[in-house]
């Protein structure tokens, strides 16, 4: 239920409904009561009922249970036990001698998205992932095989201050948008410092130039969103009957919220002073909740990041790929989950995502950690930074079962992923795996034997920023 | 006697000649031209008459006059001054009407990128956001389109404008021959336009942007009207509203007045669409769809209409390999079912009870008589097509009282046809527009943009270079016959995908056409005109997005 709908309601019902943070109970009652209004129909996703009998269950919160069943019903775990009665007749699984752990939770993926970055701009925090969702992009399918089944679909970090993101669940086949939502899962968005706006502003003419201006048009938006606060609230306070209403302004709208805590935020950045900037700047104006992504050297300031309780996504070993990002070590992740600081490993890529599991085992090696903390990292950690650990991250009863079965422990370098659950429906089932998964296919199509390049195994954090110039035009 | 009758009868005809050769312009001169026709009064006897979809009349009469019609039926008096057309092969039926296109309208140069150009906020005529504009100020009567869709039967366009996000209003019109634009016009203002198409360069840029910038606007543009609203009743005290003429054009689509018409092609598009609709409360007309097979349920219920694209995809040819791998046969069999799939959404939406027009802003006009018929091979009823040509376009664009069929009252737009419209070969003789008739020569093979020489002239592969800053970029053009129609397609040596030529054209040796493709989530159009003298070609290619020529020329590979 997006918060933008309640907005709109506010100009046509003037409902002042604002929604805080979160109690389920009364979320859910204000969100029927806009609906009766909006006229808005809940996505009907698919539930399902499925018990899965005597595997290894890892349940990240709870240790490992041998020989153990999990019992999902309306897409929900509802029992986890041994020698469960399959009371309802439901389908049976037969998980003996594998593992099953909650499904994996990518925080930084850009896949099943049609376009990544509004790089026009350097503050567009008004635009939103959620506009341009693409649930025909058959990387949500490769995911699914890997044993992922939520997604963080980040904008990209060409601007400083970049648009809202959206938390998605891999149900592959369902073909509206909105059927992808994560349901209930809090607003996010991204802002990014250092190399990529700086070099967006460069070749713009624009600001920022540098990492001063990086930090110049943070502090500049909050202090406008401030302004564009106090307006509307002194309007809203006038009781005068003719009253003339403020600019509006959904940029300015967004910022607000995100000073008033309602909004998660997650940085794209790598240096140690530029983090360090940020936890000022954010100490500055009161906003508490901040993840940051990449961070490559978050390790040095790791301290730092526990005290002001912001977590970070990593990459588990990628660096040396631009100049901010050499000073990086494969210990990153081990070295902050040691210092207290919520970590996930993420993959920023159609490729890497297909096999997160062996990229929280490297945390094993380097860093020793130890199982349950290494698959924290692709588990229940994202899942506390995207605000949806009460419904996912762990296999706990009352959660949603995203679950994903494994043959040979996920963290072993011969680990497979065999079958991927979202909401208890089965996605992907390795023994079941049709060659050809499109949902559509070109009528037009040329159909050639050779395949050369595939665009999606690329890094998309700068998407649709580029400045193309004549040659890139006519080469693409 | 006789003298004297002969007499008789010169004098009467003295007297009654001079009145039917009536000009508008009643200052006594003689017209020169010679074109005045001599009535505008027609009665097509004997025919076939298809009033309305399933509305038969065997062997009637058609009485159009002074641009309405003003009889149909078996028992019409034909009036005595009336030019009698005998319709005993012919078969008759209501002026077809385009839901939208740019017919009429001429695309105006691109906007040249301001140096100092801010592209967080350029301005908004750079940006594409123009929803004051109206499309009659694109409108040029001497424009060949008019001609070429009215061949094809087509009397009535909702013609939008050229341009990015918003350009503006669009605007019914006749497609008849006129002196002026407003001529032309029988409703202006009739509607927004507005696609995906994002400024050049500037915000906003793609689609994440377009989706922001409209709500922004809309929003700003409630909140200034009931401002404006509060001003006018007492402006004491309150502060002057600023006028904004883009946020004043939305005035009459919050109030429901005026519908959007949004641009979407394809199934994502169409559901950005209906989410902006659902959140913000618009009429909605979705046009040009052609994926519409996935939202037939939603669409059902919802009053959302729609007008489906008649841009059919090319039928697949599957590869004669005999080495065909089992893969290749297999994805070939996926592509057929998707072509089959795309051609049946029209009688599906037809059972569903969607009712739908045709929009053509996105066919070749060579193509638009084939791709109905094959529609109508593939399984959609004659009845069904005909309806989205007629009476459901006439009752989406709200002229149903005076448009879609043949009845007494309504205007004089008619289509006159050797054979039942939708059999193969069946040619078009006459169309009547606001009354004025056309007639057009059914002997030989119609005759297409381009004529048997030129089409010599051009087909087979011609090699192309560029000049571009970063040197020369070449490839080839293929030009082939396709059913009588010239077709064209560019490949690169550099490794781009081929492309297919649109809006191809080849007139008094002029070849131009225009070619998109997507540079980073932006669509981007690239212009080729110039001229071809035997077997070279000298000319430019013109790319809005910077505003600029590069010489382009080619060289044809003997055959």
């Amino acid at each position: 239920m997006r918060h933008s709908a309640c907005r709109f309601q506010f100009l046509q019902l003037k409902c002042l409904i604002k929604m805080k943070r979160f109690d389920m109970k009364k979320l859910t009652f204000l969100i029927a009561l806009l609906l009766i209004g909006t006229n808005v129909i809940m996505a009907q996703v698919p539930k399902g009922d499925v018990l899965i009998k005597n595997g290894t269950v890892i349940t990240i919160t709870d240790g490992t249970l041998e020989n153990t069943d999990v019992l999902i019903q309306d897409g929900k775990i509802s029992r986890i036990g041994t020698s469960l009665k399959n009371r309802n007749g439901v389908t049976e699984i037969d998980a003996t001698g594998k593992f099953v752990m909650p499904g994996i939770i990518d925080a930084h993926s850009h896949i099943a998205g049609t376009s990544i970055n509004e790089g026009t701009s350097q503050v567009t925090a008004e635009v939103q992932m959620g506009d341009v969702v693409n649930p025909l992009d058959i990387s949500i399918y490769r995911a699914l095989a890997g044993g992922v089944t939520s997604i963080h679909l980040l904008h990209g970090s060409a601007n400083v201050i970049g648009g809202e993101s959206e938390t998605l669940k891999l149900r592959w086949g369902v073909t509206d948008p909105q059927d992808m939502m994560f349901e209930g899962a809090p607003r996010t968005i991204k802002f990014a410092l250092g190399e990529n706006p700086t070099r967006g502003g460069r070749s713009r003419g624009i600001q920022p130039q540098s990492r001063m201006g990086v930090e110049a048009m943070l502090r500049n938006s909050f202090k406008e969103a401030q302004i564009y606060k106090q307006k509307w609230d002194a309007y809203r306070a006038d009781n005068s009957r003719r009253k003339v209403a403020p600019k509006y302004d959904r940029r300015m709208e967004t910022l607000v919220d995100i000073l008033e805590g309602e909004v998660l935020v997650h940085c794209h950045s790598y240096r140690a002073d530029e983090i360090y900037m940020l936890l000022n700047v954010f100490s500055d104006f009161g906003i508490e909740n901040l993840t940051f992504q990449h961070a490559n050297e978050a390790y040095k300031v790791a301290p730092e990041l526990a005290e002001f309780g912001a977590g970070a996504s990593v990459f588990s070993d990628w660096w040396a790929y631009k100049l901010e990002v050499y000073y990086s070590t494969a210990y990153n992740a081990a070295i902050l989950t040691n210092n207290g600081v919520t970590t996930s490993i993420n993959s920023d890529s159609g490729e890497l995502i297909r096999h997160l599991f062996h990229e929280a085992a490297k945390s094993q090696k380097y860093g020793g950690l130890s199982d349950e903390e290494a698959l924290a990292l692709i588990t229940l950690n994202p899942a506390k930074q995207l605000g949806i650990d009460d419904r996912v991250g762990s296999i706990e009863e009352g959660k949603d079962a995203d679950i994903a079965l494994f043959e040979g422990h996920p963290l072993s370098s011969y680990a497979i992923p065999v079958m991927t659950f979202v909401d208890g429906v089965k996605y992907f089932d390795r023994e079941n795996d049709a060659v050809d998964q499109r949902l559509s296919v070109d009528p037009e199509d040329t159909i050639e034997d050779v395949h050369i390049f595939d665009a999606d195994e690329q890094h998309k954090c700068m998407q649709d920023a580029e400045i193309t110039n004549l040659y890139d035009f006519l080469n693409k | 006697m006789r003298m004297k009758l002969h007499l008789n009868y010169v004098f009467k005809l003295a007297v009654i000649l001079p009145l039917l050769f009536i000009s508008t312009d009643l200052m006594a001169q003689s017209d020169h031209t010679g074109q005045a026709y001599p009535t505008r009064t027609f009665a097509i006897t004997g025919a076939t008459i298809v009033q309305a979809p399933g509305v038969v009349v065997d062997s009637g009469t058609v009485v159009i006059s002074d641009g309405l019609i003003s009889a149909v039926g078996t028992d019409v008096v034909i009036p005595k001054n009336a030019e009698v057309i005998d319709g005993s092969e012919l078969f008759v039926y209501p002026g077809f009407i385009d839901g939208m296109s740019n017919t009429g309208a001429a695309r105006p140069d691109q906007m040249e990128r301001p140096d100092d150009l801010f592209t967080p906020d350029p301005p908004n005529d750079y940006a594409g956001i123009t929803p004051e504009e109206s499309v009659l100020s694109q409108i040029d009567v001497s424009e060949n389109s008019i001609e070429s869709m009215r061949k094809l039967g087509f009397t009535i366009s909702h013609t939008v404008p050229y341009g990015r996000m918003l350009p503006g209003s669009g605007a019914i019109i006749l497609l008849s021959d006129k002196e002026t634009t407003y001529d032309l016009v029988l409703k202006q203002d009739v509607s927004m336009f507005t696609q995906f198409s994002g400024a050049p360069g500037a915000y906003p840029g793609n689609t994440l942007g377009i989706m922001a910038k409209w709500r922004n606007l809309y929003t700003q543009a409630s909140l200034s009207k009931d401002h404006e609203t509060l001003y006018a009743s007492n402006p004491g005290g309150i502060q002057r509203p600023t006028q904004d003429r883009a946020l004043q054009a939305f005035y009459p689509v919050i109030d429901q007045a005026k519908p959007v018409f949004y641009h979407t092609n394809s199934m994502l598009e169409a559901r950005r669409a209906m989410k902006l609709k659902e959140e913000l409360g618009f009429s909605l007309v979705l046009s040009d769809l052609e994926e519409g097979w996935f939202m037939t349920n939603d669409l059902k219920d919802s009053d959302i209409k729609v007008l489906m694209s008649l841009d059919l995809p090319d039928e697949p040819k599957e590869s004669e390999d005999e080495d065909k791998t089992d893969e290749v046969a297999h994805l070939e069999q996926r592509r057929l079912q998707a072509y089959n799939q795309f051609l049946s959404q029209y009688s599906e939406f037809n059972e569903a009870g969607i009712p739908y027009g045709f929009s053509t802003i996105g066919t070749t006009t060579n193509n638009i008589k084939g791709n109905l018929e094959r529609l109508v091979a593939s399984g959609l009823s004659e009845d069904a097509a005909l309806a989205a040509l007629t009476t459901n376009a006439a009752e989406l664009l709200g002229i149903e009282n005076i448009a879609g069929t043949l009845e007494a009252g309504k205007l004089g737009n008619a289509v006159v046809t050797t054979a039942p419209y939708f059999e193969e070969g069946s040619k078009i003789k006459y169309v009547f527009v606001d009354g004025d008739k056309f007639e057009y020569d059914t002997s030989k093979k119609a005759s297409s943009e381009i004529s048997e020489e030129g089409m010599d002239v051009l087909l087979g592969s011609w090699n192309y270079a560029l000049s571009s800053p970063q040197g020369e970029q070449t490839g080839e053009w293929i030009f082939t016959n396709e059913g009588g129609s010239l077709t064209g397609m560019m490949t690169s040596n550099m490794g781009g995908p081929d492309m297919d030529m649109n809006n191809l054209s080849f007139m008094d040796g002029t070849l131009s056409f225009d070619f998109s493709f997507d540079a980073g989530g932006q669509s981007v159009e690239i212009v080729v005109v110039g001229d071809v003298s035997g077997q070279e070609f000298s000319g430019e290619a013109s790319i809005a997005a910077f505003s600029m020529s590069i010489p382009i020329s080619a060289t044809k590979v003997p055959n």
